[in-house]
């Protein structure tokens, strides 16, 4: 049977639970009653045949290399006697689909598996499915939006069969990992699903009015499989019956729902049930509008309205990011990500092109690194289409693309990655013949770009185009034909619109004055999209107020909201006892402000490295005396040393510009393999910053070999190590072991809560460091004081 | 969870200082206030039956590793196995604080402590108010004596946690999101002998295990 012509029915029968019906025994693995006893599989799937079910989930949930692993079942042995013997008992009847569950393992950032590993265990999953001869692919009970789409990729890629996904909601509307239903719909959709929806965690009652959001989020057919009802936590079992379940699918049915099937505690029951009350049931036309969008894995940025773009994650005229970028210091990064966001931009663009940077392998990372501390959807700006691909692949979520622009090339190379990946693009009004002077021909290259993105499939409203600001010195009439492209390009095409904002004042005095009014006059203009610094002076305010006055900050909530606090505030309160204030002091206070304040002071008499040595030394000195006297705690000692911080912030960006480097020696510090604990890690990283070595952070999760290149191509004398956990100080040992082996020069330093001096001693490691402080002292006597 | 379910002086036990400055106490409160916002506390429990073997106990018929955790359960019929997490938010809560503020990463961290034995404490209650036992041993976690670690996934396992509450287990047994617990509760009609009993840091001087332990208050 074929699942696509089912679909062309009114109602489409999925079966009910599986594991409901194998009543397993402890410590029983589903998949391999596959091959111990398919008779007993085989059963339920011709039960549910018999009761009414089109398609049938063959035994094959937890079938990946990664959930079998040290099961001894594997899993192409498992999935193929699953398809068979799920076909052998429905025969004609029903459609047999590879059932693809979840890994059982968070993705990186937040776990440990990379989208790589995810991806190549659900391509073997895929690929012995579809060899065995199933009908479909199935991917349900999916919480994180990257897993889904590397189980998805995996199977569109690998594969010719239609592929369905149901993802599970918890009440709020949003899965575990925190993915929202928009989220969830626009980036399937994108990606090519045939059919999304919802199943498991709750009963009909709950997942309805969650199925009527999905609804209007996508235009593709849906799928309910509810749970029956919430279970007893003593007993386990689930108390709504057959009936009543059925009961709830007339509302299901009324709001579109045209895939029907159960979950944890349904049965046969349930779907003779089903089949019984529907039968006399139309589902409802869905009408739905289409909804500009973009989104990250747990955030849905709709643009209804303008939206800024954050344009400071470029190197481009940026000496400090382009240094981060050479030094791989993602956290700089990550720090450009979070002040955007907190600054109220709602998007960011990431480009890390620069000479010397392996933008393949450099922006996926950093896509990485950036979602790891913001929620906002990304806007992926490379020119390289290597890039673009490899970070496509790992961003979970929909994002935009920037850019394509008319060249046959581009148009070529961009274009097919975007609809392949369900991304937006942002078109360059541009061409072979470089960039028009009049709005007219911009508007024709627009039009060019929409329809070759169309033709691919591209839905309309995912192309965006940047109508290009050039400099208002270059000529009078710049930036009217601009305007003018910009005006047409919203009115006539009704399509989003993308400008570089701050073009516009390159080589003129008072830049912020003219970003400010060319932005304001831009979104009047219908400009949507603006790429600019949420932190520039009034930029934000430009758009809040201008989002404000044309009407889509519903009661001014919004503006209010931003500004009530200012209107309280004395226009600039002045530091408090400025006069006394030492640098020392404020560092040992913890005064962050005024440990930076005081740094821009000092530097008008003191050499960078002068003020180190002198004054953010001895406040840090003092204050680890005092906390190894126990007159001062942890939290004394690190809020001092973020002050120290804050001061080196400012001698950083200073020294950059000189193109100096505060350099006491180089130390590589990492969480060891298998380690995503990496608080206590960081607290030695800040530490040690602060005492003016460079320190070469590799994270948390670090492979040994990793560790063992890094400090080998850095030729550090000291590797700081980290690790929590009894099951994880294994890696620390055979990180050390390698070490020895291929640069035995190098010292060592471990800690952790699990390790003791004598641990540390047996894995060879050089130094024992009972807490950050101890990291310091330690590193004074390798590189000297 | 509201910044009123806490105690101030436990969440000082969990930043291990006696007290703070004005400023750290102002920061304290902010962070805790915001932190609550993001919880979303949730649980999972079974009960299954407890046997004793010449092995070792099993619990659900799975035996668990190590001679403490077959002490905890002796007298045990039944055992509620439970787990609690806090939610991915408050882990991205604190590693975001990491990369803008380490004191705040740091006073995060501790409220989240405070915050997960909290959820533990309430559950545990509210299973003393259900079930039908009159004597409860305390939790007892895989990593404590020689429950070993390992066996987490196995547990977690038991109770479909990741599918039912969103916890899951790293291939080194970490449990993500990070603020969570899991724990097994012994149940009986007779008076229970606790291999072990950790305590809350209000009592160090009484403590048995006042000198391993992380949280134990400096002497005042």
């Amino acid at each position: 049977m074929d699942f696509r012509t089912l679909l062309r029915d009114e109602f489409v029968f999925l079966d009910g639970g599986m594991g409901t019906m194998l009543h397993l025994a402890p410590g029983e693995l589903p998949e391999r009653l596959n091959l111990t006893e398919p008779q007993r599989v085989a059963a339920i799937h011709k039960a549910y045949a018999e009761a009414g079910s089109q398609v049938v989930y063959a035994n094959t949930f937890g079938a990946n290399p990664l959930k079998l692993e040290g099961t001894g079942v594997d899993c192409t042995e498992s999935i193929t006697a699953a398809i068979r013997l799920a076909k052998k008992a429905v025969g004609e009847r029903a459609c047999v689909a590879l059932d693809i569950g979840p890994t059982g393992q968070l993705l990186q950032p937040v776990g440990s598996l990379t989208f790589d590993a995810a991806y190549e265990a659900y391509k073997t999953t895929c690929i012995a499915g579809a060899k065995a001869g199933a009908d479909l692919v199935v991917i349900e009970t999916m919480s994180d939006l990257l897993e889904t789409k590397a189980a998805l990729l995996a199977a569109k890629e690998n594969t010719d069969l239609p592929v369905i996904v149901t993802m599970t909601f918890t009440e709020n509307g949003r899965t575990f990992t925190g993915c929202p239903i928009s989220a969830m719909a626009i980036t399937l959709e994108g990606l090519g699903a045939d059919a999304i929806g919802m199943n498991c965690s709750l009963g009909p009652r709950e997942i309805l009015p969650l199925m009527r959001e999905l609804s209007g989020w996508t235009t593709l057919p849906l799928i309910a499989k509810a749970n029956a009802g919430l279970p007893d936590p003593v007993t386990g079992e689930y108390y709504i019956t057959p009936e009543e379940f059925a009961g709830f699918m007339l509302a299901y049915a009324d709001c579109g729902v045209q895939i029907f099937g159960g979950c944890c505690g349904t049965t046969p029951d349930f779907i003779r049930a089903m089949r019984k009350v529907l039968s006399q049931h139309h589902r409802a036309r869905r009408i739905v509008k289409p909804r500009p969008a973009v989104c990250s894995g747990t955030k849905t940025v709709l643009l209804d309205m303008p939206r800024v773009i954050g344009e400071r994650i470029n190197p481009t005229g940026k000496k400090r990011m382009k240094q981060a970028l050479l030094d791989m210091d993602f956290d700089y990064l990550r720090g450009e990500a979070i002040s955007q966001t907190d600054a109220g931009a709602d998007i960011l663009d990431v480009n890390v092109g620069t000479p010397g940077i392996d933008e393949a392998a450099v922006l996926p990372q950093a896509v990485c690194a950036i979602l790891e501390v913001t929620d906002l959807p990304l806007q992926l700006d490379s020119s390289d289409p290597a890039a673009l691909e490899a970070a496509l692949r790992v961003y979970p979520g929909k994002p935009i693309v920037n850019s394509v622009n008319g060249k046959e090339e581009s148009l070529k190379t961009v274009l097919p990655l975007v609809k392949h990946y369900g991304a937006a693009i942002v078109g360059l009004t541009l061409d072979e013949n470089g960039i028009p002077t009049a709005s007219e021909e911009r508007f024709t290259i627009g039009e060019k770009i929409l329809h070759r993105a169309m033709d691919l499939g591209i839905k309309r409203e995912d192309v965006y185009l940047d109508c290009l600001t050039l400099t208002a010195s270059t000529g009078a009439n710049g930036p009217t034909e601009t305007l003018t492209a910009v005006r047409r390009v919203h009115n006539e095409l009704g399509l989003q619109t993308v400008l570089g904002v701050s073009n516009i004042s390159f080589g003129l005095p008072n830049r912020p004055l003219i970003n400010r009014n060319f932005l304001c006059m831009a979104m009047q203009c219908g400009l949507t999209l603006p790429i600019m610094n949420p932190m520039a002076e009034g930029m934000m305010d430009t758009v809040r107020a201008f989002r404000m006055l044309a009407g889509f900050d519903e009661n001014c909530n919004d503006f209010i909201t931003a500004y009530q606090d200012t209107a309280a505030k004395p226009a600039a309160a002045a530091p408090q006892d400025q006069g006394d204030m030492t640098l020392k002091g404020a560092v040992a206070h913890g005064l962050r402000a005024d440990a930076a304040r005081l740094t821009e002071e000092a530097l008008k008499d003191h050499a960078p490295l002068e003020i180190v040595n002198d004054m953010l030394i001895p406040a840090l000195d003092e204050v680890g005396a005092d906390y190894e006297k126990g007159t001062l705690f942890l939290p004394q000692l690190i809020q001092a040393a973020t002050a120290a911080q804050s001061a080196f912030g400012v001698l950083k960006s200073h020294m950059t510009a000189g193109g100096e480097k505060a350099d006491k020696g180089k130390i590589v510090i990492a969480t060891v393999q298998g380690d995503v604990h990496d608080i206590g890690k960081n607290i030695v990283k800040l530490l040690l910053e602060n005492y003016g070595y460079q320190v070469i952070d590799l994270g948390k999760d670090v492979p040994p070999q990793t560790i063992v290149d890094a400090a080998i191509a850095n030729q550090v004398k000291l590797v700081g190590l980290s690790a929590l956990m009894t099951t994880t100080v294994g890696a620390m040992e055979e990180t050390i072991k390698l070490l020895h082996e291929q640069y035995p020069e190098c010292q060592t330093i471990v800690g952790g809560a699990v390790l003791t001096e004598d641990y540390a001693e047996t894995i060879h490691a050089s130094c024992y460091a009972k807490d950050a402080k101890a990291t310091v002292d330690f590193a004074k006597t390798v590189y000297g004081d | 969870m509201t910044p009123e379910d806490f105690e101030r002086k436990e969440l000082l036990s969990y930043l291990r200082t006696p007290s703070l400055d004005e400023n750290l106490s102002a920061m304290l409160e902010s962070c805790l206030k915001s932190l609550c916002e993001v919880i979303e506390p949730r649980t999972i429990w079974r009960v299954l039956p407890v046997e004793h073997t010449e092995d070792g106990v099993k619990l659900g018929g799975f035996l668990l590793g190590g001679k403490d955790i077959a002490k905890h359960l002796t007298g045990c019929s039944e055992a509620v196995l439970m787990a609690a997490t806090l939610s991915g938010k408050v882990d991205s809560m604190i590693r975001r604080a990491q990369l803008t503020d380490m004191t705040k990463a740091l006073l995060y961290d501790a409220i989240a402590g405070a915050a997960i034995e909290h959820v533990c404490e309430d559950l545990t209650a509210a299973l003393r108010a259900q079930l039908p036992y009159e004597y409860f041993t305390e939790r007892f976690s895989a990593g404590y004596g020689d429950f070993p670690l390992t066996q987490q996934a196995d547990l977690v396992k038991m109770m479909d946690a990741t599918r039912k509450i969103g916890l899951t287990v790293t291939p080194r047994m970490t449990l993500l999101p990070m603020k969570s617990v899991t724990a097994v509760i012994g149940l009986s009609h007779s008076p229970v002998t606790d291999a072990r009993r950790y305590t809350c840091g209000n009592s160090c001087a009484l403590c048995p295990m006042r000198d391993d332990c992380a949280f134990s208050l400096p002497d005042q």
